[in-house]
């Protein structure tokens, strides 16, 4: 009988421990995928855009500049490293219709030109799912300034050239992130600048940012247009754009500074016509900076 | 004695468990520049209203802010939550509870409240009611959270912004586990 008892009370036991809280908490289901946040800070890099877009119902301002050569020719003291000229000023406005949907608009200097773009998140990485983030951007530029001789610009056409890309990204760890960005530029035979030239190009965008603190990151960027559709026998020199800079980022704030040898802004403008070379001196400061405002309470169930 | 033992035996066999996976978690800063307020309604949470042990987790990322901004930096800067995400609750019960049908009553939870990695001894103070049929525990808690005490940093430049104690309020109804 006492055994008898024994053994009861050793199964009751055994049953009890079975299942405890937590092996029952262990068999709860919650959601486990979320959307991957924050793969770049900014919609741009140094050069590139990136695959983030605005939030919903948020409008950036977005202010970029790029100072003149630091060496060679147009360069070292007599212009301050370059600190006296202005290459290139943007000033724009980006709004973020939903989380995945960015309109922009926005003004350059060079060429006075004024350009459109819109930017749609088509795939959203996630945490188990989906390994990568796909955006698809699109970019038109008008060029307003006098013509420099009578027949450049025959048309109102002649002015306007489009970009379109497809921004594939992926945040491999919370420090990491790389992105590759092929587009095609298609522009006017008027914006040709060297006759051996092709009219529209190839260019194939990468990209990466590094956190190297919690608000402060390394981005860089380089984008191939010699070596693709670009004939290799042309006159003019051009090269490649690359930049490399520094992200800091506080709260509604993002600030970059930033080197790169491309003397324009917009991919429009950087794609073509990229002149100047790391090597000779061409390299040139620039700075932006972007700040957000949330124009308005978004859905709690938007997300 | 073999009366008493059916007794436990039946006591066993009786449901002890109340489970959720709908807690409502919501805190709240208030700062001199602005009031910002999350919400979260996917925590899940395990009671054994026989032994008094308790388990809480929320996922960081399940906290929905009114500013999309605020979430992303809230998860990026903060608790940095893609390494560090859930916060957990894991403790016992001072005293035992009461799962008389209808009855409302107050409980300190006492354990290890852990959020961005560091884990803090707590005792939380709860109020659990239950339902008159006896099937739904409700439990709620009120209680604050020192940024610091969890290695979360705040930039001086945004003390005005975030405040340095987070008041947290939790809601949940647990529902009883019939075996």
């Amino acid at each position: 009988m006492k055994r008898l008892l024994l053994i009861l009370f050793v199964a009751m036991f055994a049953s009890g421990y079975a299942q405890d809280v937590d092996s029952i908490m262990a068999n709860l289901s919650e959601q486990e995928d979320y959307k991957v946040q924050a793969t770049f800070k900014s919609p741009r890099l140094v050069l590139l855009q990136t695959n983030e877009t605005q939030k919903a119902k948020n409008l950036a301002f977005w202010v970029g500049h790029r100072f003149g050569d630091i060496g060679g020719e147009f360069g070292s003291s007599h212009t301050l490293y370059g600190l006296d000229l202005a290459t290139d000023l943007y000033l724009g406005f980006d709004y973020g219709i939903t989380d995945a949907l960015t309109v922009g608009a926005g003004r350059s200097k060079f060429n006075e030109s004024y350009s459109a773009l819109v930017k749609y998140r088509l795939l959203w990485q996630e945490d188990k799912g989906l390994p990568f983030s796909v955006t698809l951007f699109g970019q038109s530029s008008w060029i307003t300034r006098e013509p420099f001789s009578n027949n450049e610009f025959k048309d109102e056409g002649d002015r306007i050239n489009h970009l379109i890309q497809a921004i594939v990204a992926r945040k491999f760890t919370p420090g990491i992130s790389l992105m590759i960005s092929p587009g095609y530029l298609f522009r006017p035979e008027a914006q040709v600048q060297d006759a051996g030239d092709e009219q529209n190009l190839f260019a194939l965008g990468i990209g990466g940012r590094f956190k190297v603190l919690k608000r402060v990151s390394i981005i860089t960027d380089y984008t191939f247009v010699n070596g693709l559709s670009r004939p290799d026998d042309l006159e003019t020199e051009y090269h490649n754009p690359f930049g490399v800079g520094v992200e800091i980022e506080t709260g509604g704030h993002v600030f970059s500074l930033n080197f790169q040898n491309s003397r324009y802004i917009t991919a429009n403008n950087f794609i073509p016509n990229t002149t100047k070379s790391w090597s000779d001196g061409g390299v040139r400061f620039g700075f932006a900076i972007s700040r957000n405002f949330n124009l308005g309470p978004r859905e709690r169930d938007d997300y | 004695m073999i009366f008493i033992v059916w007794i436990g035996f039946t006591e066993t066999v009786r449901a002890q468990f109340y489970q959720t996976t709908s807690a409502s978690v919501r805190f709240y800063s208030s700062a001199p520049v602005e009031d910002i307020e999350a919400i979260s309604k996917e925590g899940i949470s395990v009671i054994n209203s026989k032994n008094g042990d308790i388990s809480f987790k929320v996922k960081m990322r399940s906290f929905r802010f009114e500013k999309a901004l605020m979430q992303e930096h809230f998860n990026e800067n903060y608790v940095e939550s893609e390494i560090y995400p859930d916060a957990t609750f894991k403790g016992k019960s001072i005293g035992p509870i009461d799962t008389t049908f209808g009855r409302t009553q107050k409980v300190v939870f006492k354990g290890v409240f852990t959020v961005h990695g560091v884990s803090k001894e707590r005792e939380l103070p709860v109020i659990i009611k239950m339902s008159d049929d006896g099937k739904i525990m409700s439990l709620s808690s009120e209680f604050r959270v020192k940024c610091e005490d969890h290695d979360i940093k705040i930039p001086k430049i945004l003390w005005e912004n975030i405040a340095e104690v987070i008041d947290v309020y939790v809601n949940a109804e647990y529902k009883i586990i019939s075996k």
